[in-house]
């Protein structure tokens, strides 16, 4: 996948392969969160250390649907413009993202990773050792796939070793 | 008299500064930050990078120190681009 300044207009992904024409739709998906859930306390986190009943109350009452209006606006604008990403056999995707929708952009993005990493608990260290790669090529993605399945198996013999020591 | 009360206290706040405090946060881009404490404070660059580094390695900045009123306003906003920020009494006052 490439992501370039287009025209001064836009922002162009293209050469985008069906695996990252997947993971990119994934990211309004990936926005949603329940109630009272790890992810709903990152994503509206409390305006101050101190227990301020008035401010928590009128940030209950006026900031956080403002809020709440915001990001779901973000997520909708990755969704419209996700809308023309149509991924064809045999061929790689493109989509342009209006230079106006690049903040839209970073917030739903923003969203999907802080939603993911409450949701699955990450550490800061674990977070931390991820380096993102320098070019987003199919090979990068193919090897995060293969480690994704290594990961797969590791823990299916986990399983099957844990079960042969209960038998013995 | 409770009329006055309440009015000594509003006046009490809008005189005390109070602080935005933005928290560590492993998620965060370092650019991202930069770029939202540019944006939200229009620090420039160094000035941002700084408080950015201050956030990474000290675990908070305070970035902004002033009238609560405007002070909530930037609490919202820096919430608004998901950053951990939070208000508080400034120190010695």
């Amino acid at each position: 996948m490439l992501i370039r300044k287009w025209k001064q207009k836009a922002i162009e992904f293209s050469r985008i392969e069906r695996i990252e024409a997947e993971l990119l739709k994934q990211v309004p998906v990936c926005c949603e969160f329940d109630e009272g859930s790890s992810a709903a306390a990152r994503l509206f986190p409390s305006p101050t250390g101190a227990s301020d009943r008035d401010l928590l109350r009128d940030w209950d009452e006026f900031v956080r649907p403002e809020l709440r209006h915001l990001f779901v606006s973000a997520k909708k604008t990755v969704q419209e413009d996700l809308g023309s990403l149509k991924m064809k056999v045999g061929h790689l995707g493109r989509f342009l993202v209006p230079l106006e929708h690049a903040e839209r952009w970073l917030n739903a993005l923003n969203q999907a990773r802080l939603v993911l990493a409450a949701k699955f608990e990450f550490s800061e260290a674990e977070l931390s050792a991820f380096e993102p790669p320098k070019t987003f090529s199919q090979r990068e993605l193919v090897l995060h796939q293969i480690n994704f399945y290594a990961a797969i198996q590791e823990r299916i013999i986990e399983i099957l070793t844990a079960s042969d020591e209960k038998t013995r | 008299m409770p009329e006055t009360a309440v009015e000594t206290k509003t006046e009490e706040q809008l005189a005390t500064p109070w602080n935005v405090v933005v928290h560590n946060d492993p998620v965060n881009l370092m650019s991202y930050v930069t770029m939202v404490f540019q944006k939200v404070f229009g620090y420039s660059r160094d000035r941002a990078t700084r408080h950015m580094l201050e956030v990474h390695h000290l675990g908070r900045s305070i970035v902004w120190t002033g009238a609560r009123e405007q002070a909530e306003l930037y609490v919202q906003q820096l919430h608004g681009h998901l950053l951990q920020a939070t208000l508080e009494r400034s120190e010695g006052c």
